[in-house]
């Protein structure tokens, strides 16, 4: 009997490479573009036998090239395919730059809606694991700001699959952060619906329920900050952790909605203050929830360094526990 | 190299001209070359057993088996010239310029010691390990420091040597590219303004058959690179890379191409990547390449190729030739005495330098955005 069978937990690469296999074999008109993400399955091994199992024609092997990556695969979206072009670090972003920001944004809005783009732009992110300037970043402030692509950030392996799926559906350019600390960190695997399902883009999950201060954050700053939840109950704060999933559409009610309960915020995200994806939620904030606050929002983000290499310098550039700790005990004092 | 656009010439026919660079190279000029071989193939060997005992961090880009290309391309250049090394390379930072003596302070080079620190992660670095691996440089020796972005020194390689004709010099430098990253848009870029402005940035690449895991036919569409040197109508060049007199002798060319102020040229040096992409990658290599192409690629060990030449040429007698043995093996077989002494006490110099370095004081993080 199924019941009694013990289900098997799966972690977050696993959910992405899932996603992946069961959309392509949902959609005939999918395709994947990336470097060495077929023969050798990814850097990572989320693509891993999706080649063999959909051939060289659905899946490329492609040139060292992130601009061709991203603008064949505004191609052949224009001719009706669905592709997931896979950046190997999400760093090497910027070789495509000009084809994201310029090409694929703003397909359909110049077109007056005649073409949609669905496109998903996937990769590994993130620092904390000594890859130095050029293997750490967190870049999503760049696409955020650039109207017409949807930006996601999932920090479970649930929500890595489901927000896979519907980026996937979606008629629009995704970009698509994944966590490459998260890949195979076996403290979050998770059982795995057997039934096909989606999260919706644009949805906020609530982590940890609190009546003193809403945390706000996304990615593996998700872990960072819980960890620091439990540190302040040694002080009696009882904090309320909102991880956000999706940046663009941000779902605003789910912070408001907080803002009226605990009337005091701090926002943490791994990539560098100015003008980094936190500054916009203090200013949305600001718009919509002023009335709701009793202390000014704080920020807890990389100090505006890039990522550096030796454990000691990167640890002290980007956000820990400590620091949002503190952040949150410094709002709550105010 | 007389006539542009492209001569690509095989190793086969230098062989019968009358008078090659390396000709004019003395005897102790042809033992250095074997010298620096064992030098090169000591350093990755010594430092894959580092990092198999743990010991340092960050990915490890083998240059075994690409020795020669290295050791080739360098041997030729004058202190002042400049060199834009990438992932593969490291060797590269410490045997620029050792002509000027490996233990000389002043010369266009960086110490075993400094290139050791980096590797360790350490403050004593001359990137104070703020950046990992390969991406260091010196403006000091005249060494460009690369980022990850494959091809992206390029166009940086053509604007130091635009700054150096501006103040009267004549350096050439050198870039150096697997051949997969020649897929870049900016490799194209770069190569086309050098040309339109006869710059003498000479394009080396590596071509090893593999771009991590996606073979050379899937990232080129001609076996040669080189010939993409006639759209610029630039000299394009091919060289045994296993050979390291070879290489010598291509890149010599080159260099008296660019210092009559001829312009570019790309040399490819056909070669063979002997491990995983990177350390990381030795077991999954192991299964998508071919096991009787691995043998094959690296079946023409350039340390073995060198010291045959020796041999035959007189330069080095057959006792001599058997006295080292480290050609034909892998990091795990090799052991200390198939090295030269000297080469094996200069490494552990900079090993024993890299270790008591400490690591970078954590403010040093913050530090340098901006310069004052
Ligand atoms: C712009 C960019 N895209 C992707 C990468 C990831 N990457 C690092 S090395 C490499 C393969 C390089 O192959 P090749 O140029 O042939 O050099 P080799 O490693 O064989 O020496 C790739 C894809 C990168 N560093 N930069
Ligand atoms: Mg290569």
């Amino acid at each position: 009997m199924a019941a009694t069978q013990e289900k098997t937990k799966k972690n977050y690469l696993t959910a992405i490479r899932e996603a992946l296999d069961e959309e392509m074999e949902r959609n005939p008109d999918m395709i994947c573009l990336g470097e060495d993400i077929g023969l050798l399955g990814g850097a990572f091994g989320v693509t891993e036998g999706l080649m063999s199992k959909f051939g060289t024609h659905r899946v490329y092997d492609m040139p060292i090239s992130e601009a061709a990556i991203v603008g064949v695969g505004v191609g052949a979206c224009l001719n009706g395919k669905t592709v997931m072009a896979e950046m190997q670090f999400i760093d090497f972003i910027s070789c495509g730059f000009d084809q994201i920001v310029n090409n694929l944004a703003t397909y359909h809005y110049r077109t007056a809606g005649e073409v949609a783009m669905p496109m998903v732009i996937r990769g590994p992110a993130g620092g904390y694991g000594g890859g130095a300037l050029y293997h750490s970043q967190m870049n999503e402030a760049w696409f955020a700001h650039s109207p017409g692509i949807k930006v996601v950030c999932p920090s479970t392996p649930f929500d890595a699959k489901g927000l896979m799926k519907a980026a996937l559906r979606d008629k629009n350019p995704v970009l698509y952060f994944e966590l490459k600390q998260l890949y195979r960190w076996s403290a979050i695997d998770e059982v795995l619906p057997d039934e096909d399902y989606e999260v919706p883009i644009g949805k906020a999950a609530i982590r940890r329920e609190g009546r003193d201060v809403t945390i706000i954050t996304y990615g593996q700053n998700v872990y960072h900050c819980l960890d620091a939840a439990k540190k302040l109950e040694e002080d009696n704060i009882d904090a309320e952790v909102i991880d956000l999933r999706s940046l663009v559409p941000l779902d605003e009610a789910a912070i408001v909605q907080s803002l009226q309960k605990t009337s005091r915020a701090i926002v943490v995200n791994e990539a560098p203050r100015t003008c980094g994806f936190a500054g916009e939620i203090v200013a949305r904030i600001s718009e919509t929830a002023f009335q709701y606050l009793d202390a000014p929002v704080l920020r807890v983000t990389r100090m505006d360094t890039p990522v550096p290499w030796a454990h000691s310098l990167e640890r002290y550039v980007l956000p820990s526990v400590e620091k949002i700790a503190e952040a949150a005990r410094s709002v709550c004092r105010f | 190299m007389s006539s542009p656009p492209t001569k690509t010439t095989k190793n086969k026919t230098t062989k019968t001209a009358p008078s090659r660079p390396r000709d004019h190279l003395s005897p102790e000029d042809h033992l250095e070359i074997l010298k620096q071989l064992y030098l090169a193939r000591y350093f990755d060997v010594r430092l894959i057993k580092e990092k198999r005992r743990g010991r340092l961090t960050g990915t490890l880009y083998s240059s075994h088996n690409q020795e020669a290309i290295l050791v080739g391309t360098l041997f030729p250049l004058k202190p002042s010239d400049w060199i834009s090394p990438i992932h593969r390379d490291m060797p590269a930072f410490f045997l620029k310029d050792m002509r000027s003596g490996w233990e000389n302070p002043d010369r266009m080079g960086m110490s075993i010691e400094e290139v050791c620190a980096q590797v360790w992660c350490k403050v004593g670095s001359p990137g104070r390990a703020r950046d990992n691996w390969s991406h260091i440089g010196s403006r000091a020796k005249h060494i460009i420091h690369s980022t990850s972005m494959l091809a992206g020194t390029i166009p940086v390689a053509a604007g130091v040597v635009l700054a150096d004709r501006l103040n009267g010099g004549d350096a050439v430098v050198l870039t150096y590219n697997g051949e997969g990253s020649t897929a870049q848009g900016v490799f194209h870029e770069a190569i086309n303004f050098a040309a339109v402005h006869k710059l003498p940035v000479i394009t080396i690449v590596e071509n090893n058959q593999w771009a991590f895991g996606t073979p050379l036919e899937l990232g080129c569409p001609t076996p040669d690179v080189a010939t993409r040197a006639d759209g610029y109508g630039i000299p394009g060049l091919i060289a045994d890379g296993q050979d390291v007199f070879d290489v010598y002798d291509k890149v010599m060319e080159a260099i008296e191409w660019a210092r009559a102020g001829k312009g570019p040229s790309i040399i490819e040096c056909k070669t063979f990547r002997a491990y995983g992409h990177g350390d990381h990658d030795d077991d999954r290599a192991a299964k998508y390449r071919p096991q009787d192409e691995v043998e094959k690629g690296r079946s023409r060990d350039p340390i073995a190729v060198c010291k045959r030449y020796l041999v035959e040429r007189g330069y080095l007698s057959n006792a001599d030739a058997l006295a080292f043995a480290a050609e034909n093996k892998g990091a795990q077989e090799a052991k200390d005495d198939d090295f030269p002494p000297d080469v094996v006490a200069y490494m552990k110099k900079g090993v024993d330098y890299a270790i008591a370095s400490p690591s970078p004081p954590a403010e040093e993080g913050g530090m340098w955005v901006f310069s004052d």
